[in-house]
């Protein structure tokens, strides 16, 4: 007993002095902004900086033995697949919906395509290759996140380094570093995906920030797409987890208004702080024009944003804005235009063999516009290059497609990957239109429901910006929605019908040349050769029956 | 006869004769003949044969693990007592006592001194004469098999959790020394056991791990306990992220749970009731758990230092022995090495006892591998399959030629790890399952439209040239004897007519 006592009275001496030694450090955003059409984006991002961290050394993958690894804040779980396939860069996305730039503009996070998306940078030059890594990493994540990731396998994979420059830094361990990059657009995210994810926040969903992400909300909303990002700075090993959503506030509104709140949108409130995050801020951009009224006050403005620090008080927040008026639908098109350029892509030709892939974007600037254009193609779409016609407002302009990059498709194998820079002149329309073979499949490659068809990837289209020393960095992605292409599907009752027709032919065929081959011919006399007439129609007949 | 010279005689033809009908029917079927092996081959499974017969002569074998005692002339009378008692504890065990002068001089092995009081240092043992030697050297060599150890495997994966029952509310435990806490308590163990086991150390911080029901108060009212039955409940394993799964090796938990103000102070209950005064407790091959309460300070969050881990460390320490099934040390022995809890005769009593838990489990999985293989037909049995048993016999066949071969304990243990692993490996082996999707009544389904179709016109005709062939040979026998011919003609004639309506039928 009084050994207890000694060992409360230590402990309390200890909690006194609260000793901040942890190199680890947890911050959770939210940043709320009103759309024009009156919906409304929330985009979470909880990041957990593991400081002085760096990525495994590939080459110590060799040693059986790896060191012990402690974690606070970090989520353990991660951090075991990261070691143990020495993964420097990830980026994992599970999203659903189209995400409508021309009337949402950019969203929060780049990584909007829809379906599932994972890439990597991993470093070369290991006892495991990258490829066996990179299939390694793609089965631990599909594990931990219960999601079909194990399907972007090498049908799937692509390397184009381009348009997926690493977003941290590369370690400087002399080794060569390559890209992975595979998606798979018919993937759905689901309540299955996003517990997993927040299992792997330190506060889960019962404290803080998280306490909103409630999956019926969550995935009523019209647009929902969940991320992990980790990467490598020289500050630390950085793992950014993201929830974005576009909830459309005047569908569950009976007045017709587009006031939200907390409570309206996630059906919760956050009632807690998560005590181990060192900041948990709310962002609130606030309506260029009308009168609205934005509660709580907020306890800092700038600029066009409202701050709210969850850490202070102790009540439960519920932040929103509200309107006095009716929302009226904005008829017009946003001037100017939210985003530089938009696109559109689609799949021409109503046949099962050809048909033809056409790419429209507009500049809506006054400058001229440069864009890397990236399509991944799965092989069952085979892309004509020499067919490639490029118009700018209907007049042929071959010279506005450069820098060509084409890796070719290996049927049942690998993907094309094909890369090119467009060059937009000033508020124009630039026609880019290619023909596409579809292949046709094999029985058991088609998927479970072929009549479906096959969701093709997103293309993406990277702004390239001119820089001061005439090399040019990449700005913000944008990913066109995926399609569908309908490829020529079997019956699939057909088989045994064709085995059990297939035989009785080849037992028909077989029958008649055993039976012409081995019969044997013999004159059968019908009278007796005593009463034989003159007459020759009463001649022997010519016996053809013989033995099988 | 006029129609005789329009006609010419079907049996003159070169095609009609019967030599190249027969010639034909033959090829036919020396065609299926060759053609029944390559079938064979391309839709057979593959299934290696497996050494059956060498896997349930292994399974027979016993071993025997040598031990040599060297014994005082003091405890001469008590030998045959002792041999007896290891025996009945350990057959697996054959203790050798050499009666010798001066035992302190016999360095290598085990050694049983006089002295006054039981101890060990080292390797030897001092005993007093009255003593009970036997139950003393029993309880040392042959100690009783502890129920809660996991497992043998040649790696595990240490697991320490801090758990913090509610983190939002009241105090919290933000982090805990745990690189010093595992340096001090944790690596000495492991550093001695490394000759069994190589261990991989994780740790992590969990701020909300809720418990899956609710503590029931106490009488006083401010003190929770935990009942036997919700001690078998405590582990809420669908909101506790504790360890992933990205690798094989069994993993051994140590969770240190930090119960929310609501909960504080939480007790054990003994089964009458009665708070208990230990804090900690073990779930039988799964890890340890200790309940660690915090004193009622305002809220704050807090940092775990090394003083404060010392009492789970030590519980977490005693559980880790516990689970790798190190064996205790008699309360009655005392030690006098510097690590009391680690001598030698534990540390080679485990050794042995790993080796005999690994044999024995080798050859059960030997056994069902070789069993499951013969008694499932549709089951491949690929050349890895094949490789991995025979490997897996051949670090037994080594093993059990310990003596030729010189073998330290410690070796011993490494050959029955690798039989133990790679016997597991076939017994797991992906390809040990049996064919599901292209069962034998299915291939026969698709062969039989197509194969008795074919088979009948060729069988039926090779019975009748068989037949008509037996037939002029015995004519022709007859003829030579009787200068006769034309009868049998026509009965030739009369048959093949009749076969007329056999071939008719399939077309």
């Amino acid at each position: 007993m009084l050994r207890t006592n000694l060992f409360l009275i230590l402990l309390f001496l200890s909690s006194v002095i609260c000793l901040n030694n942890t190199n680890e450090e947890f911050e959770e955003n939210l940043t709320i902004k009103s759309l024009r059409d009156g919906r409304v984006t929330s985009s979470f991002s909880f990041k957990t900086l593991f400081r002085d961290a760096v990525p495994r050394d590939p080459r110590t993958l060799a040693f059986d033995d790896d060191e012990s690894q402690h974690y606070t804040l970090f989520p353990l779980s991660l951090g075991q697949i990261l070691r143990q396939y020495a993964i420097t860069e990830l980026h994992l996305t599970l999203n659903a919906g189209k995400w409508d730039y021309d009337a949402w503009g950019y969203p929060e996070e780049s990584d909007v395509g829809v379906g599932a998306e994972l890439r990597a940078w991993i470093a070369g030059n290991s006892t495991i290759s990258i490829d066996e890594r990179w299939e390694g990493v793609r089965n631990a994540l599909a594990g931990l996140f219960c999601a079909s990731l194990g399907s972007l396998d090498e049908q799937r994979t692509t390397s184009p380094h381009r348009s997926f420059p690493p977003e941290g830094g590369l370690p400087d361990w002399d080794l060569p570093h390559e890209l992975r990059h595979a998606s798979h657009a018919s993937e759905h995210v689901c309540t299955e995906n996003l517990t997993p994810f927040l299992k792997l926040l330190p506060c889960k969903s019962l404290s803080g920030l998280a306490m909103l992400l409630n999956p019926h909300r969550i995935f009523d909303a019209d647009w929902h797409g969940i991320g992990l990002h980790v990467l490598w700075r020289p500050e630390g090993v950085e793992v950014r987890l993201n929830v974005q959503l576009v909830s459309d506030p005047l569908r569950i509104s009976a007045q017709g208004k587009q006031d939200w709140s907390f409570h309206s949108l996630f059906d919760r409130k956050v009632e807690r702080a998560c005590s181990v995050a060192k900041s948990s801020r709310v962002c609130v951009e606030l309506p260029s024009s009308g009168v609205y009224r934005v509660f709580p006050e907020p306890q800092e403005i700038r600029g066009r944003n409202a701050f709210y620090d969850l850490k202070d008080g102790s009540e439960a927040w519920d932040i929103g804005t509200m309107w006095p008026t009716d929302f009226e639908y904005p008829l017009s098109q946003p001037n100017p235009p939210l985003v530089p350029f938009s696109v559109r892509r689609n799949l021409l030709g109503a046949t099962q063999d050809r048909g033809q892939l056409s790419i429209v974007v507009t500049n809506n600037q006054q400058d001229t516009l440069q864009l890397l254009y990236l399509e991944t193609m799965p092989w069952i779409v085979q892309l004509y290059l020499h067919t490639i016609r490029v118009h700018s407002d209907d007049v042929p302009r071959g010279d506005l497609i450069s820098n060509i990059s084409y890796v070719l498709p290996v049927p049942h194998a690998r993907p094309s990957t094909f890369e090119c820079v467009l060059t937009l002149p000033p508020r124009s329309t630039l026609t880019v239109s290619m023909d596409v073979a579809k292949a046709f499949l094999r029985y058991t490659e088609h998927p479970p429901d072929a009549q479906r068809g096959w969701d093709l990837p997103p293309a993406i289209f990277t702004p390239l910006l001119p820089s001061s020393n005439g090399s040019t960095a990449v700005g913000s992605r944008v990913y066109t929605p995926s399609l569908l292409v309908d490829l020529a599907t079997p019956d699939f009752s057909m088989p045994y019908n064709v085995i059990i027709f297939t035989c009785s032919v080849v037992a028909f065929i077989f029958g008649s040349v055993f039976n012409v081959l081995t019969r044997k011919f013999v004159i059968v006399r019908l009278n007796s050769p005593q009463n034989q007439p003159k007459d020759s129609r009463e001649e022997p007949v010519d016996s053809k029956k013989s033995t099988s | 006869m006029e129609t005789e010279s329009r006609f010419r005689d079907p049996s003159s033809l070169f095609f009609q004769s019967d030599s190249i009908r027969r010639y034909i029917i033959a090829s036919y079927w020396v065609l299926i003949t060759l053609a029944l092996p390559l079938w064979w081959t391309t839709t057979s499974i593959e299934r290696l044969p497996l050494p059956t017969t060498e896997v349930f002569a292994q399974a027979q074998k016993k071993l025997v693990i040598p031990l040599e005692i060297c014994v005082e002339s003091a405890f001469s009378d008590q030998i045959t007592s002792v041999q007896r008692a290891i025996h009945d504890s350990a057959s697996y065990l054959n203790v050798q006592l050499h009666v010798s002068q001066d035992c302190s001089k016999y360095f290598s092995g085990y050694s049983i001194i006089f002295g006054e009081e039981i101890s060990i240092e080292d390797r030897k043992l001092y005993h007093p004469p009255a003593g009970n030697l036997a139950d003393t050297l029993t309880s040392l060599l042959a100690p009783k098999k502890d129920h809660r150890a996991a497992q043998y495997s040649p790696r595990y994966r240490l697991s320490f959790t801090l758990l913090n029952e509610d983190g939002s509310a009241g105090q919290v435990a933000e982090s805990w020394d745990i690189q010093q806490a595992i340096a001090r308590h944790m690596y000495p163990i492991t550093s001695a056991l490394s000759i069994l086991h190589n261990f991989t150390i994780e740790s992590q911080v969990q701020y909300h791990a809720p418990l899956a029901f609710e503590p029931q108060s106490l009488s006083n009212g401010t003190t929770f306990g935990l009942t036997p039955e919700d001690l078998t409940v405590f582990i809420n394993s669908a909101e506790w992220t504790l360890s992933s799964s990205s690798s094989n090796d069994p993993v051994l938990h140590f969770v240190l749970f930090i119960p929310s103000a609501r909960h504080r102070p939480l007790a054990i209950l003994n089964s009458d009731g009665t708070p208990s005064s230990s804090s900690a407790f073990l779930i039988p091959q799964w890890g340890g758990i200790v309940i660690l309460d915090l004193p009622p300070p305002p809220p704050s969050t807090l940092h775990l230092e090394l003083p404060d881990l010392q009492t789970p460390f030590l519980s977490f320490s005693r559980q880790l022995l516990a689970l790798l099934g190190f064996p205790r040390l008699p309360s009655s022995i005392a030690s006098t090495s510097p690590r009391a809890s680690l001598s030698p005769w534990q540390v080679d009593s485990l050794l042995r006892q790993r080796t005999h838990e690994n044999i024995l489990r080798s050859h059960d999985t030997l056994r069902s591998t070789v069993t499951l293989a013969s008694q499932i037909d549709g089951m491949p049995v690929d050349a890895q399959v094949q490789s991995q048993v025979k490997g897996s016999l051949g670090a037994l066949h080594d093993l059990f030629a310990y003596d030729s071969k010189n073998m330290t304990l410690n070796e011993m243990l490494a050959h029955s790890a690798r039989a133990l692993t790679l016997s597991s490996k076939a017994f797991f082996h992906p390809g040990m399952l049996a064919m599901l999707y292209f069962p034998a009544e299915h291939k026969y389904a698709v062969y039989t439209p197509l194969f008795a179709s074919a088979m009948i016109p060729l069988l039926v005709a090779a019975l009748r040239e068989i037949a008509s062939w037996r037939k002029q040979r015995r004519e022709a026998r007859d003829a030579d004897a009787v200068q006769k011919i034309d009868t049998p003609k026509l009965e030739t004639d009369t048959t093949r007519n009749e076969s007329v309506e056999v071939n008719a039928n399939p077309q």
